[in-house]
């Protein structure tokens, strides 16, 4: 084992005090108040009356939203944690193959994991604006299409392109992690496959999958909570208009909390949202302690 | 793979010349073939309740033919006669006829003409006809004395000339959709631009050229008009070129890389990357474009040009007098902040995760994972208050702590896999030598790990920059804000100022992007190396 002999018992525990410290403070403490909050009357000052049991959650269920919020959240989750692994996977192998121009390559592909998500955002609600917007003059330009489309006509179309906005700045993440695990893989195993006469999916199948799998599984399951978290591209695109049609769960609580100023009902949607999430972080606990062990 | 003998070498790559040859001849003859086809109203006439055949549909024949006839005159070519018939059935229950005549003049222009016209399109044409002849002669200075060598041991003066030709050939292919693009400026959107009066600078020059082009010379001042009712379509000549482009890419392809699979597999390799290094880069010419484009272009339903036609170098003026350098001052301050404090609090945690020994290891490990689940969007009604509490709200430095908190996790996990990665003999050996441990960790270790320390300080560093959520809630004074929610202030409900937002968009990207580009190799290994390593 790597280690190095410690002095005193509680010497790791000093090294750790300062980290413990700051994420007690600053991570623990606000959970803390936002599951006090959900159980807690709070008026519309934003003073707490004390303990009202759950009706916190009852309102935030009755809340006219929530079932399309949850659908909406459930569609944003899966196809973005989805469709990004999928095409952030094939990315990884185009990008582990020998070609040229792969540094620059690589280097483009990094770009949207490095900009704001912010700022990405409003650059493609420029893109998709329906009579000035790039999209159509370029389409124009390119003479595919005759007259400006309107590329948001309906709700739905709106959040497809939210989705879409989604798995574009999610491909990076993925794609490097991935590519991380392709670069782990011994040549060898290639080798022998090719020896006894493997083509390229047989390799795929029998060997690259079963080697990037436990990338793969950290990656899609940080994925899913990032995902799930993910506030500044809806917020910017829609703001979840019209009548939270296109809001998520941390939009739409972000929403109840600081407009409407229903910051009781908004903690216990946080709290429903920590129990979705406890499901995921579960998962990924039992994943990366059982490859400890391994 | 078969085995390859100089005999079935040579016949592969024979067969695979004869594809680019004749791909190569007939992409030539492509280009003597009319590439696009016009078609183009002239006269118009309609008759009512009538009858194929009868009397009243004769005379508006005629007439409309002694129309076409003078035309020919004109031009020396005889135009189309259109004839649509809609049938209806009268009060009386009798069934009638419309007919509407139109005489069109149809046109043709083959490759040539394209590239003889002077047009924006033509030149392009002529571009990725140079790319063409250039790959052709290529591919003539990389097959002599060497049809017999097997692929993989092909010399470099060989090999090179034949994928450059590969190369230059797929560049003549991309150039046909520019073509395209450039046939439909020239034919449609500047032609509409015009005529619905917003004329542009080198409308003149382009309506001559295209009077020259399309009616030689004849139609002069009605140019302008003739065009507007101009329909015009590429052929199929024009979609044969395209396709015999990509055959001829493939086909020098195979010389350079063997086996048709293997040359079929490049060449949808390099399509992939193409398509997503243009997807990705997208976003940001079109944040370069906006930015200095002026306010009244930004929203110009017609804006036509891959470039601003005037780069408005004074919008980095306007935005420097709105503020954006205190929102780059705030999120620098921000930022590095957050990044030494992170790094304070992680080093020595990581540290003891790495090194150590210590009851409630697994327990701490799970704590960490378990932060990062929490993200700071579902809790911006806890921190908000706990801010309040503290009197650290709308302030940089309660923004410093909060990011610094929320990048525990990553930091730890980066630092502990680059700490575990590393032997500890030698910290072992300094701690023999009456080293304490701290100075162990800070001589010994630390300079070692500083690749995995720097690609941290930087994930950290732009991670905290790029922040948006907790930044537009807790921070309300303008001169505290970050450069993610200053920016906002360009766009309110009712008006968007899209130069400026892209301008301080485009200022506050550049830095992180270049950073995080530094760190790009490191990152992935460091992502998966916590995780896998244990």
């Amino acid at each position: 084992m790597n280690t190095i002999p410690i002095r005193h018992k509680w010497e790791p525990y000093l090294w750790l005090l300062p980290s413990l410290l700051l994420m007690s403070i600053f991570v623990v403490f606000p959970i803390g108040i936002v599951f006090k909050l959900s159980v807690s009357e709070i008026s519309k000052s934003g003073v707490v009356r004390g303990f009202i049991g759950l009706k916190n959650f009852r309102d935030a269920f009755r809340d006219p939203a929530f079932g399309t919020v949850m659908l909406n959240t459930a569609v944003w989750v899966v196809s973005v944690v989805g469709l990004s692994t999928l095409l952030g996977f094939i990315t990884a192998m185009a990008l582990n193959a020998k070609f040229f121009g792969r540094k620059v390559a690589r280097s483009i592909v990094v770009f949207p994991w490095a900009t704001s998500l912010v700022i990405q955002a409003s650059v493609w609600n420029y893109i998709i604006k329906g009579e000035y917007g790039s999209l159509n003059n370029i389409l124009l330009n390119l003479g595919v299409i005759k007259s400006a489309v309107n590329w948001r006509a309906t709700y739905q179309i709106e959040f497809a392109w939210e989705c879409g906005v989604g798995i574009f700045v999610t491909i990076p993440f993925v794609a490097f992690t991935v590519l991380a695990g392709l670069q782990s893989i011994d040549d060898a195993y290639y080798e022998a496959a090719t020896v006894d006469g493997a083509g390229f999916w047989k390799k795929l199948r029998h060997v690259t999958i079963p080697l990037v799998k436990p990338s793969l599984t950290v990656c899609t399951v940080l994925n899913i909570i990032y995902v799930f978290n993910s506030f500044p591209i809806i917020y910017t695109i829609t703001k979840g208009a019209p009548a939270n049609k296109t809001d998520t769960m941390v939009t739409l609580l972000y929403m109840r909390a600081f407009y409407d100023n229903q910051k009781g009902p908004a903690t216990a949607m946080s709290v429903i949202g920590f129990a979705i999430l406890c499901v995921c972080a579960g998962a990924y606990m039992m994943t990366t302690m059982r490859k400890e062990e391994a | 793979m078969r085995p390859s003998t100089p005999e079935t070498v040579r016949r592969a790559n024979l067969r695979a010349l004869a594809v680019a040859l004749l791909a190569a001849a007939l992409a030539l003859a492509m280009l003597c073939l009319p590439l696009y086809r016009f078609s183009a109203t002239v006269f118009a006439k309609k008759s009512g309740n009538t009858f194929v055949g009868d009397e009243k549909y004769q005379a508006v024949r005629a007439e409309v033919e002694a129309e076409a006839a003078r035309r020919a005159e004109v031009t020396d070519r005889m135009p189309e006669i259109v004839e649509n018939v809609t049938e209806r059935t009268n009060s009386k229950g009798e069934k009638t006829s419309m007919v509407a005549f139109e005489v069109r003049e149809v046109m043709r222009r083959t490759g040539w003409q394209f590239i003889a016209s002077g047009l924006g399109c033509g030149k392009v044409l002529l571009a990725a006809l140079i790319c063409f002849v250039a790959a052709l002669a290529l591919l003539g200075a990389g097959l002599p004395g060497a049809m017999a060598t097997d692929w993989p041991t092909l010399p470099a003066s060989k090999r090179a000339p034949r994928r450059i030709a590969a190369a230059l050939g797929l560049a003549a292919l991309l150039l046909i959709p520019v073509f395209m693009m450039g046939c439909n400026l020239a034919f449609s959107r500047q032609i509409k631009l015009a005529s619905d009066g917003f004329a542009k600078p080198g409308l003149e020059a382009l309506l001559e050229k295209l009077d020259r082009f399309l009616y030689d010379g004849a139609a002069g001042e009605d140019t302008l008009n003739l065009m507007g009712g101009v329909a015009y379509g590429p052929t199929w000549a024009l979609r044969a070129l395209i396709a015999l482009l990509a055959a001829f890419t493939l086909g020098a392809l195979m010389l350079s890389e063997g086996h048709p699979a293997e040359a079929l597999r490049r060449a949808l390799l390099y399509a992939f990357i193409i398509a997503l290094c243009a997807l990705i880069l997208y976003p940001y010419y079109v944040m370069v474009i906006t930015g200095f484009r002026s306010n009244a272009e930004t929203t110009d339903m017609y804006f036509q040009h891959l470039l601003p036609t005037k780069w408005v170098w004074s919008n980095l003026r306007d935005i420097i007098n709105r503020g954006v350098p205190r929102f780059l001052l705030n999120s620098l301050m921000l930022s590095v902040g957050a990044t030494v404090i992170a790094l304070l609090c992680g080093i020595p945690a990581a540290y003891a995760m790495a090194r150590m020994r210590f009851a409630g290891k697994k327990a701490f490990l799970g704590f960490v994972i378990m932060s990062q689940m929490f993200s700071p969007v579902v809790l911006l009604v806890g921190i908000s208050r706990l801010m309040n509490a503290i009197h650290l709200n709308d302030s940089v430095w309660g923004l410093m702590f909060i990011n610094a908190a929320f990048n525990q996790a990553f930091a730890i996990w980066l630092l502990r896999g680059t700490f575990v990665s590393i032997s500890s003999e030698m910290e072992q050996a300094a701690c023999i030598d009456g080293c304490n441990t701290v100075s162990a960790m800070l001589r010994v270790l630390l300079p070692m790990a500083a690749p995995g320390i720097v690609t941290t300080l930087i994930f950290v560093f732009i991670n905290a920059w790029n922040e948006y959520t907790i930044s537009t809630v807790l921070i309300s004074t303008a001169a505290n804000k970050p450069i993610t929610v200053g920016i906002t202030q360009f766009s309110s409900f009712n008006m968007i100022e899209w130069q400026y937002l892209f301008a301080a968009a485009l200022v506050a990207t550049i830095p992180v992007v270049i950073l995080f580009m530094c760190i790009e190799k490191h990152l992935a290994a460091g992502l998966t190396a916590g995780g896998v390593k244990g």
